[in-house]
């Protein structure tokens, strides 16, 4: 057998497995009216993973989720219209570097001052909470040389309010009778995680979908800048490590890809019938990762993270996404 | 799945195997996810042309 045959028999199971959820999905949501596969995709992930765990062999496939959520967000550059982005970015990027920045401060000065939180745990929460979820704590752990245990910490916590805020904001979403560009901005800039920002998005309507992803990778690209800020401000072993070397480290380097087929896709070089092609092999993509997505949620996990770093990041929560709300209204 | 310098190339081709899934999972998933992505493009846009 060549290496490449064998490399990828060890991802057979649990792709299987995510193909598995994500047609199952498809059949159920094709068969209830009103409901989204990308969210029945969740749940059966959701069902399984805490139900049944994943198996030890299927662990390697299963892992292969965020690749295919990237590669979706990649594809979904054929879905936006620029002309349309072009009009509303610099109001959207202007709302998601304000948030980005006030939602740092406010939640180190909620964490420290409200909840007694130390460094590093309060800026991981901090960083966590404001620019991209998991990714960001272990990055901004990476540069403040936080203890495993800490970065555990932080990053349980973000989990536990992945989870919360991919049925909450939907929902409310719903109840507030946002549009679709509101809805995605609105999740864009106050949700943590790409993943659940996206599935959120997708929840409300496809249009959201675009836009709450559009949103999630401008916060994303901030990163680098972010995790600058504080190797500089913490003074830590990072410091010596060249800033623009750490911003193209930390930068998401798919986001170049969705500009690029955003680009190819807007100049007509793609015919209706591919870019339609394309659009579907995007959605199969968001299906399989959301599964992932939704194995990767563990109600067990979520039980053992403390009340202190709940709390901080609640009233962070709470106090962002009523503002981003009020911003999103005024200016959209 | 590590390549190895002794190896001589098998008949199967193995080892040029080896390099390709080293050098792919030795690059960051960004890349990869724009690797993949740029590749399913470029296939319909082949794909078009026939």
């Amino acid at each position: 057998m060549t290496g490449v045959a064998e490399a990828l028999r060890a991802y057979l199971p649990g792709l299987a497995l995510l193909a598995g959820g994500a047609l199952a999905a498809t059949l159920v949501a094709g068969a209830v009216p009103g409901v989204q596969p990308l969210v029945v995709a969740v749940a059966i992930g959701v069902g399984v993973g805490n139900a049944v765990g994943i198996p030890e062999i299927a662990e390697p496939g299963v892992g292969v989720d965020k690749l295919f959520l990237e590669t979706g967000i990649v594809l979904l550059g054929a879905a936006v219209a620029v002309e349309e982005y072009l009009a509303a970015g610099p109001t959207v990027l202007g709302l998601v570097v304000a948030f980005v920045a006030g939602g740092l401060l406010f939640a180190e000065v909620v964490a420290r001052g409200l909840f007694r939180i130390g460094s590093p745990t309060s800026s991981l929460l901090a960083a966590g909470a404001s620019v991209c979820g998991v990714s960001a704590v272990v990055a901004i752990g990476r540069v403040l040389d936080a203890r495993g245990a800490a970065i555990t910490f932080a990053a349980a916590t973000v989990l536990l309010f992945d989870a919360v805020t991919l049925v909450a904001f939907p929902l409310a979403g719903e109840w507030l009778g946002l549009t679709g560009r509101q809805f995605g901005v609105w999740a864009g800039v106050s949700m943590f995680s790409t993943g659940p920002v996206a599935a959120a998005g997708f929840a409300h309507s496809p249009e959201a979908g675009q836009w709450a992803t559009v949103t999630k990778l401008a916060r994303n690209s901030l990163l680098g800048g972010v995790a600058v800020a504080y190797s500089l401000a913490y003074t830590a072993r990072s410091a010596a490590e060249p800033g623009v070397r750490r911003l193209w480290a930390e930068f998401p380097k798919f986001l170049l890809g969705f500009l690029i087929v955003a680009t190819v896709a807007n100049s007509g070089l793609l015919s209706p019938a591919a870019l339609a092609s394309i659009g579907r092999v995007s959605d199969a993509l968001f299906a399989l990762a959301f599964v992932g997505l939704g194995l990767s949620i563990r109600v067990d996990d979520m039980r053992a993270v403390g009340a202190a770093p709940v709390g901080a990041v609640l009233v962070h929560l709470l106090v962002v996404s009523a503002v981003a709300l009020a911003a999103v209204r005024w200016f959209l | 799945m590590v390549s190895n310098g002794d190896e001589g190339a098998g008949a199967d081709g193995s080892t040029v195997d080896d390099g390709i899934v080293d050098r792919w999972t030795a690059l960051d998933r960004g890349w990869q996810a724009l690797a993949l992505g740029l590749g399913i493009v470029a296939a319909h846009l082949v794909g078009q042309a026939l």
